[in-house]
């Protein structure tokens, strides 16, 4: 990084570029969260089932993100381990209103928890329990308890309630991962 | 049975049983997750009452049950959406099976639920009742009408109705209508009322619906249109045209059917394989009324599944037959408890089908062929097993048990079932076949031959197998007279010696163990003398006295021989038991001297 890059960072000119993963079961929501995440008029207002995968880019207050929205339909979910080691931070989304399906969101959380690119690095990981909007869904503590998310040690990792739809929710979570990325870095 | 039929009977060959270790599910090293379990979701139901289906197309598939109830009242069609019930609605007879299927061809294109019960079909659409289809009426007993009317003019009394109801019962081919056989079944104070009461209708004969299918009507693809097929208490198969709900086609069989697999197409051609209540299989197909097979099992049918072209029944007796499309034995698996239902697992990604069978010891076995590939644990007997997408899971198994529990599992993503031989029995090897080599000319001509001369052969054979037997007799008698056996013959003094060599040379230790084989007969005055080549061996003493040989002792007698020559060669040395004061020998021994490995004694 030449002196002048380091000086427009130091001055907030530009911003790090910071990789991320957006993992979770397909319908949970990840590309409607992404989308909302990003500036209101690059959004686009029909989301469809993710095929393979997505990049898209948005900036917050000193970091500038490139998430990789992956498909989260079973017959895709193998490729997620082959990012694993680009990601510098992984964003699980969890649909909190699909109870049945909860214990394969969190069979998919351990495997990735458990393979050899992600066990020994201390990357941060956000839950959004999202559909907070549906009338039965569970709270992020139920959630919590039932992705068995406390016995995560060794990784720094935040759940919030969300709401992909209106995006409620999604900047206290952004706001969690951009510190934690900073905090790592230093 | 028809004659027409090819009866094939099921061989019995026992040769495996509940194999030694295969994969039990646990809590750590499971196939499957576990999602939900309710053990109190009321559901009272078996597997021809369960079906999946994407009832709303939002691509979220739902659980359509016909729910039992306690088997009197509370019969329902429920519909359950992830892990809660969606709504019921009130069935007025119990379900004997549940189908989803599509009817026509407009969009869009919502699968209709069929519900067999009693006589009828419901069908519905958006879960909203639509049609009801209703068996056609069965043939009256002419006297049974003739009886009625009567009674319907007041010409006779109860009591006559009875009796002449009795005997119509007794000797007719059209069995009596269910309310003349309920009639009969009242106390006499009762008749009056009844018969006042019912007389004026007309006496109606119907049959009910025993178990439902769906086929296919010109199409193979997954959202064809498709016909109902039905079985029906009066031993008939009717297949129905899904728009008009005529029948298609009606079929005969020798027995009244309890369970059916139907695959194909019905324009084109199509295999209806029913489990009847007589323990028989048989194989309908397109454009025969009769059974084209028929597969008498040794018991009753308790499930029948297709896998691809095979098809695998339960039995009552605890075993699985796996059977071929045209009646060929396949298999036979025996089971550790009597089965409670079956079904079939299709994994469609990886084209993986098998069969599941639920069992009274609170167990779900998975069987593909004969092999059995893992083994679920359920907390209660399984009453109804139910594989395929659910929710937005493609690979999910829907079990119901006996308490009316409600158990869903899915299958991991990473599961694979390994296809390995886990049953114990002959070794893959035995069935390999061997490559044997062609026959050659000289060997046909050889077998030609033989073939062409087989008598004159034998005779050969014969004189010459009676040549070498004189040949020998020969040989012993002269061996006997000459005392040239180790064993002796001779009346007042049996004998019997052999002789054993130790040793590797150059001295060897010669033990010879003399016995007297008579009863009460001790010998004396023996002698033993050595013959042997003297370049070769020495011995310190080739002549000398026996003991007394007391009978039936054995008595071991050792001497020393030693070896002369280091060239490695060996002789013969030859023992003699002679009698003092005769020459001829009473027996003799040979021994063959090994070959001396030590150097001679320098």
């Amino acid at each position: 990084m030449g002196l002048l890059d380091r000086l427009a960072g130091l001055l907030g000119l530009k911003k790090k570029e910071v990789h991320v993963l957006c993992l979770g079961l397909d319908n949970s929501g990840k590309t409607t969260i992404i989308n909302k995440l990003k500036p209101s008029n690059a959004q686009t207002q029909d989301i469809v089932p993710t095929i393979g995968f997505n990049i898209e880019k948005f900036k917050t207050s000193s970091l500038s993100f490139t998430v990789f929205d992956m498909s989260g339909q079973g017959r895709y979910r193998n490729l997620w381990e082959h990012y694993y080691k680009e990601g510098m931070a992984i964003i699980f989304v969890v649909d909190s209103s699909d109870k049945l399906r909860m214990v394969v969101a969190k069979e998919e959380l351990e495997t990735l928890l458990n393979h050899p690119d992600i066990k020994h690095r201390r990357i941060p990981i956000l839950f959004f329990a999202n559909k907070m909007d549906v009338r039965d869904a569970l709270s992020a503590v139920k959630v919590s308890q039932m992705m068995l998310l406390e016995t995560i040690k060794d990784k720094p990792w935040h759940i919030c309630a969300s709401d992909g739809l209106k995006g409620e929710g999604l900047q206290e979570g952004v706001d969690w991962l951009q510190d934690q990325i900073q905090a790592m870095k230093i | 049975m028809t004659s027409s039929l090819g009866a094939v009977r099921g061989v019995q060959h026992r040769d495996e049983r509940e194999p030694v270790s295969v994969e039990r599910s646990n809590e750590t090293n499971s196939k499957w997750l576990d999602a939900h379990y309710d053990p109190l979701a009321n559901l009272y139901t078996f597997s021809s009452c369960t079906a999946l289906l994407d009832l709303h197309r939002d691509g979220e598939a739902k659980l359509v049950v016909g729910d039992l109830g306690t088997g009197l009242c509370n019969m329902k069609l429920k519909v359950y959406k992830g892990t809660s019930l969606m709504t019921e609605n009130a069935l007025l007879d119990l379900p004997t099976g549940v189908v989803t299927f599509l009817m026509d061809q407009n969009e869009p294109r919502t699968p209709a639920v069929a519900v067999a019960s009693g006589p009828y079909i419901y069908v519905y659409k958006n879960l909203r009742p639509y049609f009801k289809f209703t068996l056609p009426a069965l043939d009256v007993n002419l006297l049974e009408q003739d009886v009625w009317n009567q009674a319907k003019q007041d010409m006779i009394d109860p009591m006559t109705l009875k009796e002449m109801l009795e005997g119509i019962r007794d000797k007719a081919d059209v069995p009596l209508s269910v309310r003349s056989l309920r009639f009969l079944m009242l106390e006499q104070e009762e008749m009056e009322s009844f018969v006042n009461l019912h007389k004026h209708h007309p006496i109606k004969r119907q049959t009910v619906i025993t178990c439902m299918g769906t086929l296919k009507k010109n199409m193979a693809d997954e959202d064809a249109v498709s016909c109902l097929v039905i079985g029906t208490e009066s031993a008939e198969v009717l297949i129905l045209d899904p728009e008009a709900f005529t029948i298609l086609t009606k079929m005969n069989l020798p027995s009244v059917p309890a369970f059916l697999d139907v695959t194909g197409q019905y324009d084109v051609e199509f295999r209806i394989t029913m489990a009847c209540r007589n323990g028989s299989l048989y194989i309908l197909r397109r454009d025969s009324k009769r059974p084209k097979y028929c597969i008498e099992l040794s018991s009753q049918p308790v499930g029948l599944v297709r896998v691809q072209k095979n098809i695998v029944v339960g039995c009552s007796e605890e075993t699985l037959h796996a059977y071929t499309q045209k009646g060929k034995k396949l298999w036979t698996v025996y089971l550790p408890s009597s089965i409670t239902t079956m079904g079939l697992l299709d994994q469609k990604s990886r084209g993986f089908q098998a069969v599941m069978v639920g069992l009274a010891s609170q167990e779900v076995h998975l069987y593909r062929d004969k092999n059995l590939l893992n083994i679920i644990r359920t907390p209660d007997v399984v009453t109804s097993v139910c594989f395929g997408r659910y929710g937005r899971e493609d690979n999910t198994l829907i079990m119901t048990t006996k308490g009316g529990g409600l158990i869903i599992k899915i299958l991991k993503r990473t599961a694979v079932f390994e296809e390995k031989d886990t049953s114990p029995g002959p070794p893959l090897a035995q069935g390999v076949k061997l490559s044997v080599p062609k026959k050659t000319k000289l060997y046909v001509d050889q077998t030609l031959r033989e073939r062409e001369n087989a008598v004159a052969m034998h005779r050969i054979f014969q004189a010459d197998l009676y040549r070498l037997r004189l040949m020998a007799a020969r040989a012993y008698v002269k061996a006997l007279e000459g005392s040239v056996a180790p064993i002796s013959s001779v009346q007042q003094e049996p004998l019997q010696m052999n002789a054993v060599v130790q040793g590797i040379g150059p001295k060897f230790k010669l033990t010879l163990n003399i016995q007297n084989t008579s009863i009460n007969h001790p010998s004396i005055h023996l002698l033993i003398s050595f013959l042997y080549d003297e370049r070769l061996y020495s011995m310190e003493n080739s002549f000398f006295k026996i003991p007394l040989l007391v009978p039936g002792l054995n008595y071991p007698i050792e001497t020393f021989v030693d070896c002369l020559s280091d060239k490695g060669i060996s002789d013969l040395i030859k023992v003699f038991v002679l009698r003092e004061g005769k020459s001829a020998p009473l027996l003799t021994a040979h021994i063959n001297m090994p070959v001396s490995e030590g150097l001679a004694a320098a």
